[in-house]
């Protein structure tokens, strides 16, 4: 028998392991065609502002370099550390999302919302949003993949509150698992409140869908997802059924030419850029939507430019070298070296997944619309730089991956 | 431990060293163990689950949810693809029009007829008016209201009142018309339509003076032109700019589509906010111009049907209009055609026609004193503006059919020869009546009737009996085969929006036993109780005197396009063989009869072979008519004639619908014209074919008779001997006088190349002074021929005459001359006048 390697310490074994390969490979070229796309998309806009028409694309540019580097950073770390991490990580995810409610903290739009903390010094603007999610993500999984060590606790039965059997409830919450679930219920019912100041509805989806699949995937009892499906659908339908900007955004969606003030102009036009592609696109640079008919190009309808350059064909490429990315990242999860690393995938993963099949969904009127950026794509530095260092978590994970065993 | 020897630290050590390889093998041994023996049960729990549910995700986010995108990015690129790209592209896209310039129109020698040029609607915008004053205000306020005139730029504020007037003053418009649009709150007020380039410059350079910069604007659009007004109104037909631009009536409806050309556009790409991306991409799609269009129509031809047709119309007192068709029989092209009434091209909403404006008069009148609100009066009198100008616009020679009486006994004819049911032998006799069972149907020469005839002489006294006996001798079937044959039963075909159809009973009621209820036959045989349509009756008429063949009229000779390339051109097209050569041959013998004594008599010309038929039909019109009494009293006077007899070169229909009887009932008019074709179409038939073959260069052939009466030309003499001279005049079939008693021809009256009558006299001055005073013209109208060259050769001027061949005729009167009487003219002047005989000619 050869040198059994796996002796080597865990700081050797992760200086030594190669990082997932195919993951990479396909990080990089959506991030490449991500860039050159904000060009294509960005020059009308950058012209008409009056700036130069490589403006936001030099910018992107930056980010995607700094973004690398930040990436194979965060993949040289031990991920084991983020269990410490975590907590700090949604702590200051939790502060800033208080900071950003503050006037003066975060930047002035005419619509009165404050996503975004301002630019202060070298720290670029940036949501904390962003940073919650990382948070939440890494806090969730770190709980989650220690709940097996964690025993069942057991409550004296003859404790009462004045006449309230409080042992014997509290037992029973504990057995149904619902104490398990309090720190989380309260961690992402306090993100939600402080998100709703904001208001940030489709971060706080991008917030709860990577928790739901974390506490999914984590093992909690398959009554609470049963409950937890329940609870949002019915709290959607009647969300639907009462709020008139919800139902209106519906009627949008079926048809969006009845109601061209009313936000179907975005979805109009994107349907003009998609439906203008055809099999094979006008061709790259070659889009004519983006000359100021579609609304933020270069941003949430950037995939609108490219279907409308590259065709079907072009669109179909993206898709599929987004499905391989999620499917070699659940790959990744699947065979991480412990539960931790599993989840940390899982939810990094869902949460990219969720934000292309969201994105998507609203560019092709698929789903009511919802601000939801793609990934690698819109223009944005930070979220830019943020969905790289959370893959380079990922490739971190991979490189602990044990090696198939050798008979 | 200083005791410690070194041996016991080395076997201590060696212990130790033992004891941690064991531990060592211990744990390595445990974890190969554990590696073996798996994890916990526990943790292989928790992983296991951890799998199977990020599986369950793998499903859900990697493969479930993308699969609708797939479909719906199928949907949008590929099924619906072509509908968002092309609306995409409508709000991409800056669209202007290019104008296509119209083709021109021309006749057979390539006259223009109809021509384009561009002209300019003049566009206000009061909204940019007012634009421009805030940013005048802006410039040359200061912050105190004073106004900056000494800053650079400076000009005056442009005022609405000084535009206003401006304007007006260009335009020739009002100026508190002006002065309204002015102060509405518009960007697009129309103040002039299609005016000249000279006036649009004018307004270009008032623009640009006044610092008027957008907000009055030029749109340039087409005008058509139509240089000779009138002329072929119904034939060319106009373009309606009022409404679409495209071609209403005539040629220019049906040949739209290429006269228009293609209207180019250039597509300019645009942003969200509407900007010019200059450097993005244009599209031009050239303007095509339209192609041009050459008619059979003779612009000459043209003309004198027109002339003829006017000069009728006021001679017989006509109150409903009528047509004039010539065609070349060989091939069936136009080459004039004129209705009556009619109106000016460039124009077409103006009723000028005099007939039709004095009943517009009337309605307006009656609308004044009908007591009906304003509203109604407006109302009655627009209504009958529509009609009125309906009327104009109609080629009623195609348009609608009527009863062509007499004329059409040259088809019966030609039907009959063909099927030698009767021949140049056959007599017939006129009582003045026939017999169709019982029913009694009278001769337009009452009995006695015309007695006893030959064929010849029968078609020449256009006698009725003698053609009810041919139709009998055809029979009803063979007579509807001709019918059909000569194409009664079917549209011609021509190249003309809007043919009329003929009313003829079917075969089934028209081959029924004649009885008082079936006078089909017998009344169809001399053209009364059928209606056909003017353009079916000359085309068949060509075909009797063509040789036999139906030809298809047409209009269009050929389009071509602005290279000269001929795109289409008709060429003549033989439908069928009627009738053979030989009929053909013999119907124009027969026919010529009619103008050489016969009821056509009177559009003889000296020097050609005329043939021909009259006709006059009583004819109640069907349904009301605001214009004209309907009744016995609507007579359809008409003449088909052609000619040369021998071989024809032009076929002629003309007819005047309704010469007024001085009073109810009577035949005369007021001008004493007996109403009937030969005293009135065949007279204009005669002027008009003389012009038509005169102008087609074909020669005069003179018969012995004629040649006494020919025009000769007088040689110029001058400078020659006496002896010469005289026998120079002499030699031309002239007298001669001689003044004087020189050697040599000083002077000559006439002058040479005069043309006066053979026979009369020349003077020869010979040394003397030829008098140079003034003559004044005699009055010769009411006169005898004899009578009217006595009193001009008193004056020392010459007859040459015109007209009917029975001049010599102590009842042939001049009724005109082409001099005024009490004109002073130079002697040896040629007077021409037209006499004519209007003795009763019934038909």
């Amino acid at each position: 028998m050869p040198t059994i390697k796996r002796d080597l310490t865990m700081e050797q074994q992760l200086a030594a392991a190669p990082l997932d390969l195919p993951f990479l490979m396909l990080v990089v070229l959506l991030t490449g065609i991500g860039v050159i796309t904000v060009f294509s998309a960005s020059y009308p806009t950058a012209i008409n502002e009056g700036a130069k028409a490589t403006t936001y694309f030099v910018h992107q540019g930056i980010y995607a370099l700094l973004g690398f580097v930040l990436m194979y950073a965060a993949s040289r770390i031990n991920y084991q550390y983020y269990r410490f991490f975590s907590i700090l990580l949604l702590g200051v995810a939790l502060v800033l999302l208080v900071l950003v409610l503050i006037p003066g903290v975060h930047t002035v739009r005419s619509d009165g919302v404050k996503r975004w903390i301002r630019r202060i010094g070298p720290i670029p603007s940036f949501q904390p949003s962003e940073v919650a999610k990382l948070g939440v993500i890494l806090f969730f999984s770190a709980r989650m993949s220690r709940r097996h060590e964690v025993k069942r606790t057991q409550y004296d039965p003859n404790v009462y509150l004045g006449k309230f059997p409080a042992g014997k409830v509290m037992q029973k919450l504990e057995d149904w698992g619902f104490l398990e679930l309090v720190p989380y219920g309260v961690i992402l019912l306090l993100i939600v409140l402080l998100m709703k100041a904001e208001p940030h509805m489709s971060g706080t989806i991008l917030i709860l869908i990577p928790a739901a699949a974390i506490l999914f995937a984590g093992g909690i009892g398959w009554h609470w997802i049963l409950i937890g499906g329940g609870v949002i659908g019915a709290g959607l339908w009647y969300i639907i059924q009462n709020t008139s900007y919800m139902s209106l955004r519906l009627q949008v969606q079926a048809d969006p030419w009845a109601y061209p003030q009313n936000g179907g102009y975005q979805i109009i036009q994107s349907l003009y850029s998609i439906g203008s592609g055809g099999l094979f696109g006008v061709g790259f640079g070659q889009g004519r939507q983006k000359q100021l008919f579609l609304p933020e190009a270069e941003n949430d309808f950037i995939f609108s430019v490219w279907c409308e350059e590259m065709g079907l064909v072009g669109a179909y490429l993206v898709l599929i070298l987004f499905l391989l990315l999620i499917l070699r990242g659940y790959w990744i999860a699947l065979h991480a070296r412990d539960p931790f690393g599993s989840l940390l995938v899982v939810g990094i993963i869902t949460l990219m997944a969720a934000q292309v099949f969201l994105n998507i969904s609203v560019v092709t009127n698929f789903l009511p619309t919802t601000g939801v950026s793609l990934p690698f794509f819109s223009y944005g530095g930070t979220a830019l730089v943020i969905q790289l260092i959370e893959m380079g978590i990922v490739l971190g994970v991979s490189r602990q991956i044990p090696a198939p065993k050798q008979e | 431990m200083a005791r410690m020897t070194q041996e016991e630290r080395e076997r201590r050590a060696r212990e130790q060293r033992d004891r941690e390889r064991a531990e060592r093998k211990r744990r390595i041994k445990e974890r190969r163990e554990r590696r073996e023996k798996g994890p916990t049960p526990d943790m292989q729990k928790t992983n296991r689950s951890i799998l199977f549910r990020t599986g369950l995700l793998v499903l859900i986010f990697g493969i479930a949810a993308f699969l609708p995108l797939f479909h719906q990015l199928y949907v949008i690129q590929i099924e619906k693809g072509a509908e968002y790209q092309e609306r995409a592209i409508n709000q991409q896209t800056m669209d202007n029009a290019v104008a296509a310039n119209r083709g021109q129109i021309t006749d057979v020698n390539g006259k223009v007829l109809a021509t384009s040029a561009t002209v300019y609607d003049v566009i206000l915008s009061p909204n940019d008016f007012a634009k421009l004053q805030e940013r005048w205000d802006e410039a040359f306020i200061d912050d105190e209201g004073n106004i900056r005139s000494s800053s650079k730029n400076y000009y005056p504020r442009p005022e609405a009142k000084n535009v206003a007037e401006g304007l007006a003053e260009i335009l020739e418009a009002d100026v508190e018309k002006l002065t309204k649009h002015m102060e509405l709150n518009s960007y697009y007020e129309i103040i002039a339509y299609r005016v000249e380039k000279e006036v649009a410059d004018e307004i270009r350079s008032f623009i640009v003076k006044n610092h008027l910069s957008n907000s009055i604007q030029l749109i340039p659009t087409s005008k058509r032109y139509y240089p000779y007004n009138s002329l072929a109104a119904q034939v060319i037909g106009w373009v309606n700019w009022r409404n679409d631009g495209k071609g209403a009536y005539g040629m220019e409806a049906l040949y739209e589509e290429n006269l228009a050309g293609q209207t180019g556009r250039v597509v300019t790409a645009r942003d969200g906010k509407s900007r010019e991306l200059k450097y993005s991409f244009q599209d031009y799609y050239d303007a095509t111009d339209g192609n041009d269009l050459t008619l059979t129509l003779d612009a000459t031809i043209q003309y004198y049907c027109e002339r003829i047709l006017e000069k009728g119309i006021e001679m017989f007192d006509v109150q409903d209009g009528g047509f004039v068709i010539a065609m070349d029989p060989k091939t069936g092209a136009i080459k004039g055609w004129a209705n009556s009434p009619t109106y000016d091209l460039n124009d077409p909403w103006e009723v000028t026609d005099p007939v039709l404006s004095d009943y517009l008069e009337r309605v307006k009148a009656a609308g004044e004193s009908g007591g009906l609100t304003d509203e109604e009066k407006e109302k009655a009198y627009n209504a009958a503006l529509a009609d009125m100008r309906n009327r104009q616009w109609r080629n009623k020679a195609m348009n609608d059919s009527y009863e062509p009486g007499s004329t059409f006994k040259s088809i019966v004819l030609a039907a009959a020869l063909e099927e030698g049911v009767i021949n140049e032998n056959s007599t017939y006799y006129c009582p003045g009546y026939y017999m169709v069972d019982d029913t009694k149907i009278e001769c337009s020469q009452k009995a006695p009737g015309h007695g006893q005839q030959t064929l010849a002489k029968a078609v020449a006294n256009s006698c009725n009996p003698a053609f009810m006996m041919i139709g009998q001798a055809l029979g009803p079937k063979k007579f509807y085969d001709y019918l059909e044959d000569f194409g009664f039963l079917e549209a011609t075909g021509i190249d003309m929006q809007g043919e009329g159809k003929s009313i003829v009973h079917s075969r089934k009621t028209f081959e029924a036993p004649g009885t008082r209820d079936n006078t089909y036959l017998a009344t169809a045989s001399f053209g009364q109780r059928i209606t056909v349509t003017p353009i079916q009756l000359i085309t068949a008429a060509s075909a009797v005197v063509n040789g036999g063949y139906l030809m298809q009229p047409y209009v269009m000779k050929s389009v071509t396009d602005q290279q000269g390339n001929i795109i289409a051109q008709n060429e003549p097209t033989v439908v069928r063989q009627v009738v053979s050569e030989e009929t053909s041959q013999r119907c124009r013998t027969i026919l010529e009869g009619v103008v050489n004594g016969g009821t056509g008599k009177r559009a003889y010309v000296p020097g050609y072979r005329i043939g021909g038929k009259t006709g006059s039909s009583e004819t109640v019109k069907s349904g009301e008519d605001p214009i004209i009494n309907k009744g016995k009293d609507y007579t359809i006077v008409s003449f088909l004639g052609f000619a040369p007899a021998d071989d024809p070169q032009i076929v002629v229909l003309l007819a005047y619908n309704a010469p007024k009887p001085v009073s109810p009932g009577s035949n005369y008019t007021e001008k004493k014209y007996y109403i009937s074709g030969g005293n009135m179409a065949a007279v204009m038939a005669g002027e008009l074919m003389e012009n038509i073959l005169d102008s087609m260069g074909v020669e005069r052939r003179y018969s012995d008779t004629e040649k006494a009466m020919i025009d000769v030309t007088v040689p110029n003499l001058m400078g020659q001997t006496a002896q010469i001279g005289k026998e120079a005049v002499e030699s031309s079939g002239l007298t001669v006088r001689t003044v004087g008693q020189g050697e040599t021809v000083t002077a000559q009256i006439p002058v040479g190349g005069a043309v006066i009558p053979s026979g009369s006299q020349v003077v020869l001055y010979l040394g003397e002074e030829k008098p140079t005073d003034l003559v004044t013209v005699p009055d010769v109208r009411g006169q005898t021929a004899d009578q009217a060259q006595q009193a001009l050769a008193r004056e020392g001027l010459y007859l040459k005459v015109g007209g009917s061949s029975r001049y010599m005729a102590s009842s042939s009167l001049a009724a005109s001359q082409s001099i005024s009487p009490g004109a002073q003219v130079e002697r040896g002047t040629v007077v021409e006048c037209r006499f004519m005989d209007n003795t009763m000619t019934a038909e």
